[in-house]
């Protein structure tokens, strides 16, 4: 305990609070000349997904209350002071669902993006590199898929395989890989024509060694900003299928199921089930977003004009 | 002059009243509900029946809101000693709307056909009949392939009704009216369905050619609502002068609670139930399947779930029914904690060592406040520190699978009769053939013989006395247990009565009152 | 002339494979999901001697492979079956359905462009401006905001709060669709059959839900838009119409939004399968009778023909789109060529 203060004290000798906020707000101002919106919409973004990701990783904090507790309070009350964002049917307290419910939600949207990624980006890379028949049949598969309403493929993939956690992530993914599969062969035919990528095939560099040394790194700076929009997009498709009763089985808090239980008391004018669900659908996906869109102005302003 | 327009006055105010009391009296209904095959032979849902009670009858009828049968196309009927050949009189002198007689070869005719088309209820007929007989134009023989003491009930659904041969194809089933030859469906009932457009409206006149009496509202419009807030906003915007099935709740409870509505609550047919699988399942045992009998909290759930509508459920017989006896209550109570606690530990369960299984639902069948009911139910069995349950849900069609291969230790169910006898709420659960469609496995030689003293005897002493003892031994095996059954609402505008939903649930359009 | 039909018969062509793999796709996930369309249809009564005849007769029982050629040959002879459910052939199911679904995806399109090109202009010509950042920060959050919950808060403020609008069906209970209805686009309908009440009956329904829709998407052509007319503001005509001292509004509106057109429309092609996609959920809010809750409905019953049959349906619409998109954009891009 004792140390740790003293480590904490040492900190602060060495970056005084006075020249630590300068240096801050210098950096800032330099950025913000540099890069004017699109720097602030990022951090805003960051702030975004951060505060709800603590809210995940420690729902504690903000909610005294069980989400799954059935006598938090009374049945369909409005929100007061206790309870934010008021009741549902089941007498449940809403904040601390919204609170829990961000740890599928967000759990569900970074894993889809995660493993469209994993499976999209390697064939985008072989695809676009070997050319061929096999570029030839992937690209026609991947584009009829791409072309397709994702959503609709999504419903079927969540049909089948039943709700649960696990399954409605595999749905989700399966429409995000045509994305990364379109967007790394692309770069990687720009970049195969490169003057650098001839000349290392030119002085005999093995195949591997070009894919990995030369391409991919050039591939990944536009990934990272599509990965972010991707968890923004897949974030709302997790909300879609749990809305229309396609996501997870009872007991398990769900905005998008929260949401759409809130949708039958919406004559009796019950306006708190679901609003507030939706509210916290959009600013997690607008935290995404936000923070890709400041990525690609960043990293590369062309990309997004596009 | 003048006395010439005084008199066309007068003349115009008479034919503008003649007109005026020419056009029918109109009635808009709306529900959500959906035709299914405008086909006895094919038609096996309560909305479809439905119509088919209103358009036709059977020989034998119910009395409206009640379960008694009386007498429709049949003036009387005679049973053998034996109790397997039915013998019916036929009323004289009816007539299909185009002038077709009804005699007894067109009710062979329709019978045979259902059975030759072999539809989805057509086995309402094929499980029991051997054969039709044609005695005398007035005289119809139905000879039974063993005794059955609820055959009445089973002449009065409309699978058993007659078609007009001249409209209905022999070697089809039809879908939609428009593929009738005549155009409009009728039958020897009250009305006709006159126009039909799918999922949208129908539209039911009355009859010239029913033999009973004229029905007050000559017109009715069925409007079909995709789901339940619309139909309800239509119904507070006066679009529609009555709602009936299904609606949420939360709309019964503001409807209810609104003057300017008539609120019909009537107990309906439907139970609900907890089952077991019993061959294979961790609820092999019955002292646990005993535990989570005494787990259930009803009137809990009824409140929590269905905002204090629907009506707990003591007995897989319904609610008004003969017979019906309470026993879960008695012997179980509603959250009985201690009991459930004993029961577990007997098992070898305790809270170091938790019983877990996983409950399941099917979260759309029975409309989506399922979820909150295994929500609410999971809560009350957790009650138990001895018990832990997972939720799992399926679709319908991946939970009627789920049940035929045994997945499913503990689901969800619920059951419409199709005919309104105390058999039909115990024997199909309990018996092996019943229990087996239903994904319980359960078989006793001891309960089918009881099913089948039952099944085979007229007498009401008799089968009072089996099915007091089933219920009772219900108590001990618990291869599912009852939890609520459903009340029916119909909401009306107050210039509507006569509005008669018994326990059949069939709604005779005919006895509606318009003002 | 004879370039543009070859182009078009080789885009025709083009889309039969695309066809064949979402089919094949969709064929497989359907048969290897678990559950059963005939003891879902059959009731919970129905014997298993009964439910296995059923079976046979669907022809549920053969083997995957040959269940998949069989339908494939079906499709080839364009025919999309008869649903397992109910007795109806899926063409009848989706009469009246599809157009239901077009009539709310077009009205919905033209209130996108009518919101996403005017906003998009005006803040590319304000360009760094507060009003710019506000249009934008607009364009960011209604792509965010999930097209369901925007349709449950517009019912919750016009139509329960305020009791301005209806919020679900395509007419009202006291209309009668059997005395109008004919192609089942109702606005046609109406306007053909001269029922005004009707009309207006119909277009009250379709604004709340096609409003929704249009929203969500607009913020996308508020960004394309904005992005291109950066671009034609800073090119040589403009700056000489400019010089010119043609007002600047008639620089920014006349000049150089109409060359921002092209990308525009292309964008309106590709855009249409989002269109597509919000519309199921919007369907299923507004209770809207189309093909998106049809498919809802049915997958829930594994009713495997009408599945098929909407995907392929959904697969053709976003085809003939992009379709047209290219051939209207041939014609009016001079530079493009078959």
């Amino acid at each position: 305990m004792d140390r740790k203060s003293n480590t904490g004290a040492a900190a602060e000798a060495a970056f005084s609070p006075a020249a630590g906020m300068g240096r801050l707000f210098r950096w800032l101002s330099e950025k913000n000349k540099r890069y004017g919106a699109e720097w602030w919409i990022m951090i805003a973004g960051i702030l975004i997904i951060a505060l709800i990701v603590f809210a995940a990783v420690c729902p504690t904090v903000f909610t005294k209350f069980d989400p799954l507790d059935q006598n938090a309070g009374t049945q369909l009350g409005a929100p007061n002071a206790e309870h934010l964002f008021g009741t549902d049917n089941l007498s449940r307290d809403i904040f601390s669902r919204m609170m829990y419910g961000s740890r599928t939600i967000l759990g569900v949207a970074i894993a889809a993006a995660l493993v469209s990624s994993l499976i999209g980006i390697p064939l985008g890379l072989l695809s676009g590199f070997i050319g061929g028949w096999f570029d030839k049949t992937l690209s026609l598969v991947m584009d009829s898929l791409y072309s397709f309403p994702g959503l609709i493929l999504a419903i079927s993939f969540a049909a089948m395989l039943g709700p649960g956690v696990i399954n409605i992530t595999v749905a989700v993914a399966v429409i995000y890989i045509p994305t990364y599969f379109r967007l790394v062969r692309g770069q990687t035919l720009t970049i195969k024509e490169e003057l650098y990528v001839e000349a290392a095939r030119a002085i005999g560099a093995k195949r591997s060694m070009i894919l990995f040394k030369y391409i991919f790194p050039n591939v990944i700076a536009t990934v990272v900003v599509v990965f972010s929009l991707n968890i923004a997009d897949a974030i709302m498709t997790e909300a879609a299928l749990s809305y229309i009763g396609l996501g997870l089985p009872g007991s398990i808090p769900d905005w998008g199921m929260d949401l759409s239980m809130g949708k039958k008391f919406l004559p009796s004018g019950v306006w708190w089930m679901i609003t507030f669900p939706g509210v916290m659908i959009m600013i997690l996906a607008l935290g995404f977003t936000m923070l890709g869109e400041g990525l690609a102005e960043i990293l590369n302003p062309k990309l997004l004009e596009k | 002059m003048k006395r010439l327009s005084l008199v066309l006055l007068v003349l115009f105010m008479t034919v503008s009243v003649g007109i005026v009391a020419a056009a029918p009296k109109t009635l808009v209904y709306g529900t959500t509900d959906k035709v299914s095959d405008m086909d006895t032979a094919n038609a096996y849902d309560i909305h479809t029946w439905d119509v088919f009670q209103n358009i036709d009858k059977g020989l034998l009828a119910y009395e409206p809101g009640t379960t008694k049968i009386i007498p429709a196309l049949a003036s009387a009927f005679t049973v053998n000693d034996k109790g397997d050949e039915f013998t019916f009189t036929l009323r004289p002198g009816l007539k299909f709307t185009d002038g077709t007689p009804f005699d007894a070869s067109v009710m062979k005719w329709s019978i045979d056909r259902v059975v030759a088309l072999k539809g989805d209820p057509s086995w309402l007929i094929s499980d029991y009949v051997k054969e039709v007989t044609v005695k005398d134009p007035l005289t119809v023989v139905f000879t039974l392939k063993q005794p059955c003491a609820f055959f009445p009930t089973l002449i009065a659904t409309p699978t058993y009704f007659p078609l007009n041969p001249n409209d209905f194809p022999a070697d089809k089933i039809i879908k939609d009216i428009s593929e009738l030859k005549s155009g409009s469906l009728s039958g020897l009932g009250p009305y006709k369905l006159t126009s039909f457009k799918r999922d949208e409206e129908a539209v039911f006149e009355a009859n010239p050619a029913f033999y009973g009496p004229k029905p007050d509202v000559g017109r009715i419009i069925i409007r079909y609502f995709a789901d339940a807030t619309t139909m309800r906003l239509a119904f507070e915007k006066g679009e529609i002068d009555l709602v009936y099935k299904s609606l949420n709740p939360s709309d019964i409870k503001d409807l209810s609670a609104n003057k300017k509505y008539v609120t019909n609550r009537l107990p309906g047919p439907q139970i609900r139930y907890l089952c077991f699988e019993t061959s294979q399942s961790i609820f092999k045992d019955k002292v646990l399947r005993q535990a989570i009998a005494a787990l259930v909290n009803r009137p809990e759930i009824i409140q929590k779930v269905y905002l204090g509508q629907n009506s707990p459920l003591y007995s897989m017989v319904a609610n008004g029914m003969i017979y019906q006896t309470q026993d879960f209550k008695t012997v179980f109570g509603d959250g009985n904690v201690a009991l459930a606690n004993k029961l577990l530990a007997k098992a070898g369960y305790t809270a170091q060592k938790p019983f877990a299984f996983d409950l399941w639902y099917t979260p759309s069948h029975y409309g989506d406040t399922e979820v909150n009911m295994a929500e609410v139910m999971k809560a009350q069995l957790e009650k138990s520190p001895a018990i832990k349950v997972t939720l799992k849900s399926a679709e319908w069609a991946t939970y009627k699978d789920n049940w035929h291969k045994k997945v499913m230790p503990a689901f969800l169910l619920g059951w419409y009769p199709d005919y309104v006898d105390p058999d039909d709420y115990t024997a199909a659960f309990a018996g092996t053939s019943g229990s087996e469609g239903m994904g319980i496995y359960f078989s006793d030689k001891k309960w089918d013989d009881l099913f089948t003293i039952e099944q085979g005897s007229p007498k009401d002493s008799v089968r009072k006395d089996v099915f007091v003892k089933v219920q009772k031994m219900w108590t001990d095996e618990v291869m599912t247990v009852p939890i609520w059954q459903g009340d029916m609402y119909i909401f009306t505008k107050p210039n509507v009565s006569g509005v008669k939903l018994g326990p059949t649930l069939i709604f005779n359009y005919s006895e509606l009152k318009l003002k | 002339m004879k370039n543009l039909l070859k182009y078009i018969v080789s885009r025709v062509l083009l889309t039969i494979p695309m066809l064949f793999i979402l089919l094949s796709l969709v064929f497989v996930v359907l048969r290897v999901m678990p559950g059963d369309p005939v003891s879902a249809m059959l009731g919970d009564h129905a014997p298993a001697h009964v439910i296995r005849e059923k079976q046979l007769e669907l022809g549920l029982d053969k083997p995957i492979f040959v269940q998949y050629l069989n339908y494939l040959g079906q499709i080839a002879r364009f025919d999309l079956g008869e649903s397992m459910v109910y007795k109806q052939r899926v063409v009848d199911t989706m009469k009246d359905k599809l157009p239901a679904t077009v009539e709310l995806t077009v009205i919905a399109m033209i209130f996108t462009l009518l919101i996403g090109i005017p906003l998009g202009a005006f803040a590319a010509s304000k360009r760094r401006s507060a009003r710019d950042f506000g249009i934008r920060l607009y364009g960011n959050i209604v792509y965010c905001i999930p097209v369901y919950w925007m349709g449950l808060m517009l019912q919750l403020l016009f139509g329960i709060f305020l009791n301005w609008l209806p919020i679900a069906g395509r007419t009202s209970a006291r209309t009668f669709v059997t005395d109008f209805a004919r192609s089942n686009f109702y606005i046609i309908d109406t306007i053909v059959a001269g029922n005004w009440a009707a009309l207006g009956d119909v277009l009250i329904h379709i604004f709340l839900p096609s409003l929704t829709l249009g929203i969500t998407l607009s913020g996308v052509f508020l960004r394309l838009t904005r992005a291109n007319m950066l671009d034609t503001l800073k090119s040589d005509y403009v700056l000489a119409a400019r010089a010119r001292g043609i007002p600047e509004k008639h620089v920014v509106y006349r000049h150089a939004l109409k060359n921002a057109f092209i990308p525009i429309l292309t964008m309106l092609g590709l855009q249409f399968a989002t269109l597509l996609a919000g519309a199921i959920l919007t369907e299923s809010t507004f209770s809207w009778p189309g093909i998106g809750r049809l498919l809802l409905e049915r997958i829930y019953l594994r009713d495997y023909p009408v599945i098929q049959g909407v995907i392929v349906v959904y697969a053709l619409l976003v085809s003939l789109i992009s379709m047209l998109v290219d051939i209207i954009y041939a014609f009016i891009d001079p530079r493009v060529k078959y």
